[in-house]
This record gives structure tokens, C-alpha cells and sequence, in this order.
């Protein structure tokens, strides 16, 4: 590859906390996010979820934003996270020449819709917020938070896939030489909407999830942002950042089998994370550790675990789903889980993946149950399997290999 | 050197659908909300199908369908949808349900439905494509950024055959909401009112159109595509700089524009832009619109690509399609198309002709 692609910045905020050292400190700990739902005006108390423990007017003092300025939950996480992800580039000293942001999310503004969707049809008492419903003004919503002007801007939403996707086009857009860096990533809170999309589907656990276990029952939602900034190798060095790693692969395919439901040898999977493979010019044995998408549905887990046994067969590395932690963040997942794998490749470790007890009798490994490791990572890889078979993987490998 | 050509499109809009009678006999609406009209569906799809699916999808579905059968290419590299509001029908039929019914006892089938990538990856699933398969979402210049991100896959050597398409549905209710915040004029529509373009709004519209690409030259093409940039607010003289470099890339004088093709649509705010470039760039060249027509959704800028493709290939350009009254051109050689919303996001295209 001629033009490297470097990472240089991350932020994140999920139910484990704000930022990268939260995160951090809950995965080493164990501590998972997974709890009785306390924000969300929900009747399912009985379902768990992932919530960031913050209140919208908190996340406004955070943020310091005027209270008369409209945003969504949605573009609120994404503030916070694009916060962090731009202070640990260095973004504000030294502005690579030409900038790209790039958002995934399916929720958008839902959260406000539905609380005053009545008065968007009988009255004009919350108008301005029919503006904020959308995809693509969520992303404008987010990308206020930086002071200064992308050059380009656009939104990706491919359900649980998005922000891998989004992290995507950011390095084909640097590989391509259209920009010089990308803050590429996703944005998704709770809201009641997709709650009950998801209840009504059958596939949320009343427990909190067990990822690769014999008894799994199905998915917790989480909510949460995540945002990473993706430079080339050249726009580093000129900026003079220091890159924590390297985008080394990345693929997108699609499992083209139904709309809620994967195939049943995971081939939208398999064919993510072989061409990802191919595209890093790596071997599966130079894995050294999977964030599965591994959501704790019956169907995700056993398809996604076949496709990991057709890839790596007698050699599986570490395999993980840390949604056990974090809930599935869904649009957000994609950025939250690379964030995560980046966080292992620095920190040498791997994340655990809680609640699990019972192998599954289809596949041949269990998931990590331990953080330490003898092995020095190298590569990872993380999966976003999106609704519809909307399938993504991405490798992040140390910066001097 | 890499080629891009525009092989077919189809499109489902106000006008007669999956057909051009729009270039000769344009219906000509007065109305501010303005649906569309359908074809037969089950020319393409089994009815035990399409009754299941939102009409968004299914009009995708059937355009897609129909530049699959005009190319023969039914397994694209690459499938790629932009959709300002994604699945509106299925989206309002299960927030209604579930507010009514106090979240419980919801149709599992309106949710799954309801998400922005049901529409590619429905199309993928049909088609059984394992290929690239995006979805944008980007207010109006979500089909730009479809259409910009199968360019690049064509550019990375990744592809060389793509189903890019432009989807939006508007619902009676989503029509009213966006009524609300002045997206549609107050009134009877006319041409001349849209010309004018005195107040604020336009009428609306709905959109589904879809194109086959393919880096191979073929004699049923319609055009090439030269050029996708996409810019974010860009200042007067970065969008200066962006058309001239567009030019520049593909070794071409500024006379060499014979059209300029523009998203004007009435309302005052967002036509004064195109109309200070036509005049700054162009000033004797025809300055094409094309909403006046099809009317306004997050995705019109798809039929806009449709139309100046169409204007190529048949080397001819109706009257109707001329804003600056009495323009002509003999040339039909390259279109450059602008885009913007809300003088935020922006999309600059070149088309060029592949006739002989």
C-alpha cells in the first residue's frame, strides 16, 4: 500500500464511561455497563440495556452548549466523542491540509421525534426539531462541535455496520489522495423506536447477553458514540503526531441472505474477513485477537463463529464480543469496538468476554475469558455485522510492522 | 486511464415511470405535493413480494430491476443507495403503532423495514449479491454520495460494474412536518412562480432512480462520468477552485462546458448560488433545471444526473429544460452539474458525451 493509513486519534463514550481511560479501566476490570434501563421513558424496565449515565442537560454542561441550541441525544455522545477524538490529534495545533468527517448512525434525531412526534403533527410548539430528525443533520449536529470547517462531509447508514463503514470510505478517500485525514466513526443513543424494534423482533435478552454461549438468548441495546481520526502516513509525519497504529485492512461485503437474519455458513462474514485479510496482506494466523461483532442472538453468534472457524480453522486466535460490556451500540458499534481493539493493541490486552459459561456445541473455541496475554498483539480484527447482511470488517495492526 | 460510463437508469417520479416521455411531454403539475406514478409492478416483482414492502422499497426494487434487465448485468460489484429519509412508510407505520399502543404488541415486520439500508441490502438479497453494499444518508446530497462513493471503487480498481440508485418516499405526514419548517411554497405552483423564485420553499416530489455504471465502454451507453467531487461549505473561491480543477483534471477549457446543469428549485435561498456561477463560469451557456419538473426530495439530485444524461445521449436539448430563456447550445459534449444543500453540502459533477 502506498499510502498507509495511520490512526492518530480516538474518543469514545459508552455506558462505560467518557473516554478512552474509562473505557479502558472498565474493560481491564471487568465492570460491565449492562443494567436496568434509567434514562430511556421506556414501559420494558424489564429489559437491560447500556445507557451512558448521563442526562442530556448534563451532557449540555459537558459540553458547554447553550441549552436554546437544538440537539439530539444522538449528536450530543457524538460531541463528546469527536471531542476527544480531535484534542488526541492534535487537530486544533496543527489542521491536516484537507479533512473529511464522516458519521454513520440510523437513529439520527428518532430520540426527539418520537417524544414530540404528536406535536409535530397537530401543533408548532416543536418544530425546530423536524429539522434534526434526519440522518444526515445529526452529523452536522455533531460535526458543530469542531471549531473550523471539514472539507467534506457525508453519512453512513448501514444499521449496525455504519460507522465501520464510514471508517471506510474515511481510508479510501486518504488512499484514494482526495483528503489527508478523516474523522470517520458513529453516533447512536437509545431511543424507544429501536427499543422496540428490536423487543418486537424477539432478539433482546431480559438478562444481560452471553456472547458465544450455549444458552445465549439474544441482545442487549447500548448506546453510545465513538470517532476515530485516520490520516496518511505523510499528513502525520507534516503534522508531526505520533500514530498509535495502523488501518492495515478493511472490507465491506454483504451476507445478501435476509434482512434480519444471516446465512447460515456466515458467508457475508467469511467473505468481510477474508477480504480484509487479503487487503492487509496478512495471514489468519497473524491474528491475534477478533472483536466479534457477537451479539448474543442465537443466529449472529453461531454464523459469525462458523465463518471464523472457515477463516482461521485449526488456529483461531483470541475471539471476544465485548457488547457484553457495552451493549450493542449499534450504529455506534462499529467505532466503539475499533476503539476497543485499538485500546488491546495498545495496552497489550485482550478484552474479556463476560457472562460466558457453556461452549457451544456448533463451534470449535470459546470466547476469551482472560486479559492477559504472553502474546505481544500485533493485529486485530473487528467485525460490524449490520440488518440486512450489511457486513464489515476492519484490521488495525502496530504502527512499525 | 479509467473510464466510468453510465450504462442505463430508470426512474419512478412523478413523470411516467421506467420511460422519457419527461423530455418531450413533461406533465406539468400545480400542485405542492406531487407523488408518484407507478408502474406495474408485477412486471418485475411477484406480487406475494412486493405487497410486503413499503412502497420506497419497492420502487427501488423495480428501478433497479429495470437497468438490471436493460444491461444484463444482474451481479454488480457494487450496490450503493442514497436515501434522505430512508423508509418513511415503515418508519411512521411503527412509531404511530407503538405511541398508540403504548409499546406493545408492535409489527417486528415495520421495523425491520424501516432502517435507511433496507433498500440496498434488500436489492442485494434479491439479486444475491455478496458484493459492496452502502448506504448514504446525507440530506440532499445523499445520491451524491452514492454515486461519489462508486466512482472511488471504480478509482481503487475494486469494481467494475455498480447499481448506484437515489430512493426517497414522502407520506402525507412527512410532507406536513416538512411543510411546517417552509420546505414546500404556500399556494398554487407554476413554472413562472419557480422561475421567479421570490419566496421560500419549492413543491415536493418523490424519487427513485437507478443507474447501472461499468468501466467498460458500451455502445448503449448514455454518457461518461468524468468527475463526482463533494465539498462542505465551501467558500466562493474554493468552489471557484473546485471547477477548475475539475476542468483542469480532465484537459478542459472553460468554453468547453456546453451546459450547466443546476438544482435550482425556487426557493430563494438555495437558487441564488447556481445563479451566480452560471454567470460567473458560464454566462452563455444554457443553465438546465430540472425540479421545476420532478419537484424537490433529499434524493432529486439523482433524476438531475438522469436528466443530463438523457440530454447527452440524445444530443438534443428540449426548451423546457433551459432556465435562461433562449439559450441554445450546438454542443453536446460536457454538463457540468451543482448541487447544493442549504449552501452546505455541495456536489459537482462532469458528464461528458461517449457518441462518436
Amino acid at each position: 500500500m502506498t499510502n498507509r493509513i495511520v490512526v492518530t486519534g480516538m474518543g469514545i463514550i459508552t455506558g462505560l464511561g467518557i473516554g478512552k481511560t474509562a473505557t479502558l479501566h472498565a474493560l481491564l476490570q471487568k465492570r460491565s455497563a449492562i443494567g436496568e434501563v434509567k434514562y430511556l421513558q421506556t414501559i420494558h424496565k424489564e429489559i437491560p440495556a447500556s445507557e451512558v449515565p448521563l442526562t442530556n442537560e448534563q451532557m449540555y454542561q459537558l459540553l458547554t452548549v447553550e441549552e436554546s441550541q437544538i440537539c439530539t441525544r444522538t449528536a450530543l455522545l457524538g460531541r463528546i466523542a469527536l471531542r476527544e477524538a480531535l484534542e488526541e490529534a492534535s487537530i486544533y495545533t496543527k489542521r491536516p491540509k484537507r479533512m473529511a468527517f464522516i458519521s454513520g448512525t440510523t437513529v439520527g434525531g428518532m430520540d426527539k421525534s418520537e417524544q414530540y412526534y404528536r406535536h409535530f403533527l397537530s401543533d408548532n410548539t416543536r418544530n425546530p426539531y423536524i429539522e434534526a430528525h434526519d440522518c444526515g443533520a445529526t452529523t452536522e449536529l455533531i460535526a458543530k462541535e469542531y471549531k473550523g470547517d471539514f472539507d467534506m462531509m457525508t453519512t453512513i447508514s448501514t444499521a449496525c455496520s455504519s460507522a465501520a463503514n464510514a471508517i471506510i470510505l474515511g481510508a479510501n478517500l486518504i488512499k484514494t489522495g482526495r483528503q489527508d485525514a478523516v474523522v470517520a466513526g458513529g453516533s447512536e443513543c437509545l431511543s424507544k423506536f429501536h427499543f422496540n424494534g428490536f423487543n418486537a423482533l424477539m432478539i433482546l435478552d431480559k438478562q444481560a447477553c452471553k456472547p458465544f454461549d450455549a444458552e445465549r438468548a439474544g441482545l442487549n441495546l447500548g448506546e453510545g458514540a465513538a470517532f476515530i481520526v485516520i490520516e496518511s502516513e505523510q499528513s502525520a509525519k507534516e503534522r508531526n503526531v505520533v500514530p498509535i497504529c495502523r488501518l492495515s485492512g478493511y472490507a465491506n461485503t454483504c451476507d445478501a441472505y435476509h434482512q434480519t437474519a444471516s446465512s447460515p455458513n456466515g458467508e457475508g462474514a467469511f467473505l468481510a474477513m477474508k477480504k480484509a485479510l487479503e487487503q492487509s496482506n496478512l495471514h489468519p494466523h497473524d491474528i491475534d485477537y477478533i472483536n466479534a461483532h457477537g451479539t448474543g442472538t442465537p443466529n449472529n453468534d453461531e454464523t459469525e463463529g462458523i465463518a471464523i472457524m472457515r477463516i482461521f480453522g485449526d488456529n483461531i486466535p483470541c475471539v471476544s464480543s465485548t457488547k457484553s460490556f457495552t451493549g450493542h451500540t449499534t450504529s455506534a458499534a462499529g467505532g466503539v469496538e475499533s476503539v476497543i481493539s485499538m485500546l488491546a493493541l495498545q495496552h497489550n490486552f485482550i478484552p474479556v468476554n463476560l457472562n460466558f459459561s457453556q461452549p457451544m456445541k456448533e463451534l470449535s473455541f470459546v470466547p476469551a475469558m482472560q486479559s492477559k496475554t504472553t502474546r505481544q498483539l500485533k493485529h486485530v480484527l473487528t467485525n460490524s455485522f449490520g440488518f440486512g447482511g450489511n457486513n464489515s470488517s476492519c484490521i488495525f495492526s502496530q504502527t512499525e510492522l | 486511464m479509467m473510464h466510468i460510463y453510465l450504462y442505463s437508469a430508470g426512474h419512478i417520479s412523478n413523470q411516467n415511470p421506467l420511460s422519457d416521455e419527461w423530455f418531450t411531454e413533461p406533465i406539468i403539475y400545480n400542485k405542492r405535493y406531487t407523488r408518484s406514478l407507478e408502474p406495474d409492478f408485477s412486471a418485475y416483482i411477484p406480487p406475494a413480494l412486493s405487497r410486503r414492502m413499503g412502497k420506497a422499497l419497492k420502487r427501488a426494487l423495480v428501478t433497479a430491476l429495470h437497468v438490471v434487465r436493460q444491461t444484463g448485468i444482474d451481479k454488480p460489484d457494487a450496490i450503493i443507495t442514497g436515501t434522505g429519509l430512508g423508509c418513511v412508510e415503515n418508519t411512521e407505520k411503527f412509531l404511530t403503532a407503538m405511541l398508540d399502543n403504548n409499546e406493545q404488541l408492535l409489527p417486528p415486520t415495520c421495523f425491520m423495514q424501516s432502517t435507511h439500508n433496507t433498500i440496498s441490502s434488500q436489492i442485494a438479497v434479491y439479486l444475491k449479491c455478496n458484493t459492496y453494499n452502502s448506504t448514504y444518508s446525507h440530506r440532499g446530497t445523499s445520491f451524491d454520495s452514492a454515486l461519489f462513493d462508486a466512482c472511488m471503487q471504480f478509482e481503487l480498481g475494486e469494481i467494475s460494474t455498480a447499481l448506484v440508485g437515489g430512493h426517497d418516499e414522502l407520506t402525507p405526514d412527512y410532507f406536513r412536518l416538512l411543510d411546517k419548517i417552509s420546505y414546500w411554497k404556500e399556494g398554487e405552483i407554476s413554472e413562472k412562480i419557480l422561475r421567479e423564485g421570490n419566496t421560500e420553499g419549492s413543491f415536493a416530489g418523490e424519487c427513485s432512480v437507478s443507474f447501472m455504471l461499468g468501466n467498460k465502454s458500451r455502445r448503449d451507453a448514455l454518457c461518461e462520468i468524468k468527475n463526482v467531487e463533494l465539498l462542505y461549505n465551501p467558500s466562493e473561491r474554493q468552489l471557484s477552485q473546485a471547477i477548475q480543477d475539475i476542468l483542469q483534471s480532465n484537459r478542459l477549457r472553460l468554453q468547453d462546458i456546453d451546459m450547466m446543469l443546476a438544482g435550482i428549485n425556487g426557493d430563494k435561498d438555495n437558487d441564488s448560488i447556481y445563479k451566480d456561477l452560471h454567470t460567473a463560469f458560464f454566462p452563455d451557456k444554457p443553465l438546465l433545471w430540472y425540479k421545476h419538473i420532478f419537484g424537490e426530495a433529499y434524493t432529486t439530485s439523482g433524476l438531475g444526473l438522469y436528466v443530463a444524461a438523457t440530454i447527452l445521449q440524445k444530443a438534443s436539448l428540449p426548451r423546457h429544460l433551459v432556465y435562461n430563456v433562449g439559450a441554445k447550445t450546438s454542443r453536446f459534449n460536457n454538463i457540468l452539474l451543482c448541487n447544493h444543500f442549504r449552501n452546505k453540502d455541495y456536489s459537482l459533477i462532469l458528464l461528458s458525451s461517449c457518441l462518436d
